[in-house]
């Protein structure tokens, strides 16, 4: 007889508990069940009791770690149903936050693999290089993280010239230490002993589960939003889409470190072609009738914005999609064979907002007995 | 382990990347949004900054001037952006937990 005792899912501090019901057998695992929606906090429903405007910085708060994304969807599905045009100069603007948010997210989920792996050194220096991206964007928009650049018809602050050579010193600062990272990731042996071959993702799985983003990116698949379905400046901005072929974890890292190198480029790129002219169109308060949605690339992958507007100053509906919610059912594939001990990285490797992972249960096969594991018993467990 | 022993060495010998904050601070940048403040001197009572507040942080005293609750507030800058007579600053002092509700309170 087994009972599953549910110790409460909620945990004030993180963003997205989420439970995991791990079946094992001794230490393979055999079945996976996942339980979601511990965090609704009807964030759609209360988007369409606000006006737009004031639903943009909701919008932004969706996320702790991509507030520019969510706020680009956000406005590109307002911007579509509206007809608004957006500025030259305020598209490249967006560009360049898209991709600042993108290089510290990224350094952000290596740092955390690393600390997975219970490799403290190297997490603690990625997150040191972390704060270069994050300088930036309190120095151009003034917040580190919820900056809200963006807004509906265009961006609220302008780049300067003098705010320039800051941007580049510390681009070429954070070019230099990634490559050194990439590097050391590709051959350190124990990052290669516990990323290597583990957790692995097949291309074909990864089409038919739907995953998007460096997910599946990692496992060989061509698929960017930026490039195949362009928005805000893309377009104009010449990159090249990272991919790996083999849809293991070391993979999925080397894709977000490849893609930070790229970010780089892309930020330089866009600093030298923006064009001068406004900064922002005026935006009444009320769109007219109709329904659009608003997709980008985040940085964990598509993120989906619908918005049907019946006129006036609020949104009737809106729905989101974000990555994470894409991604989630990848772990099954990928954990299932595996041993417990992979539990955690592996977990880690699809970057879900990454709170959700921390309570994980595990029926015994054998004995039939359950057993609920905090994220520090795993972590005992695998050293 | 191996690759990373030179930076280790080198940070050995390097100053810390972190500031020890409540003696050091670092330098804020000039767009910095900390708490609002508003010059009741200049100010027209136009009440254009709580139609532009997100969370309804803004409210008016006695003589129809802004009042913002800082516990809602989310320093984004909008009622500075939108002030006519530009009365509404946005300052640099981010320091405000406070124990009592009533001083999270700014004019």
């Amino acid at each position: 007889m087994s009972f599953i005792i549910p110790i409460g899912p909620q945990h004030p501090a993180l963003e997205e508990p989420e439970n995991f019901r791990i079946e094992v057998k001794g230490e393979e695992i055999v079945n996976v069940d996942l339980r979601l929606g511990y965090v609704h906090r009807g964030i759609e429903e209360a988007l369409t009791r606000r006006e737009y405007i004031h639903g943009l910085f909701l919008a932004q708060r969706v996320c702790g770690i991509c507030p520019a994304a969510h706020s680009l969807a956000f406005i590109q599905a307002v911007e579509a149903v509206g007809g608004i045009e957006c500025p030259d100069r305020a598209r490249y603007i967006r560009v360049i936050a898209a991709e600042l948010e993108r290089i510290h997210s990224h350094l952000l989920f290596a740092g955390i693999a690393a600390h997975e792996i219970g490799f403290t050194t190297l997490f603690m220096l990625f997150w040191r290089d972390r704060e270069l991206a994050l300088d930036l964007k309190e120095m151009l928009w003034g917040n580190r993280i919820h900056s809200s650049e963006t807004t509906i018809g265009g961006v609220r602050w302008d780049i300067k010239p003098n705010h320039v050579p800051k941007v580049l010193n510390n681009l070429a600062t954070l070019e230099k230490q990634v490559k050194h990272y990439i590097d050391v990731v590709s051959t350190d042996r124990t990052i290669l002993a516990r990323c290597a071959n583990v957790g692995v993702l097949t291309k074909h799985v990864a089409r038919e589960l739907c995953a998007v983003g460096p997910t599946v990116r990692g496992s060989g698949v061509n698929w960017d939003i930026r490039r195949d379905d362009p928005y805000a400046a893309y377009k104009e901005v010449p990159f090249k889409v990272i991919t790996e072929r083999d849809g293991d974890v070391l993979a999925k890292v080397m894709v977000r470190l490849r893609e930070v190198l790229e970010s780089i480029h892309i930020i330089r790129y866009a600093l030298d072609a923006m064009p001068s002219g406004p900064l922002r169109v005026g935006f009444k308060g009320s769109v007219q009738e109709g329904e659009a949605t608003g997709r980008i690339e985040a940085n964990r992958g598509e993120l989906l914005y619908y918005l049907l507007s019946k006129g006036g100053d609020k949104p009737e509906r809106v729905r989101i999609r974000t990555p994470s919610y894409a991604n989630i059912s990848t772990v099954k594939p990928m954990l299932v064979g595996g041993t417990i001990s992979e539990v955690p990285i592996v977990l880690a490797s699809i970057d879900p907002c990454f709170s959700c992972t921390d309570r994980v249960t595990v029926v015994d096969r054998g004995t039939g007995k359950t057993r609920i594991m905090t994220k520090n018993d795993l972590r005992k467990l695998q050293k | 382990m191996p690759r990373i022993q030179f930076n280790l060495f080198k940070n050995l010998l390097r100053k810390p990347a972190t500031v020890k904050y409540p003696q050091f601070k670092a330098e804020l940048p000039e767009r910095f949004r900390g708490k609002p403040i508003n010059d009741r001197e200049r100010c027209i009572s136009c009440k254009l900054c709580a139609k532009v507040c997100p969370d309804r942080a803004i409210t008016y005293d006695e003589e129809i001037k802004p009042r913002f609750f800082l516990g809602l507030c989310i320093y984004c800058g909008r009622c500075a952006e939108i002030c006519p007579v530009r009365s509404i600053t946005m300052t640099k002092d981010f320091e405000l937990a406070t124990y009592n509700k009533i001083e999270a309170m700014s004019r």
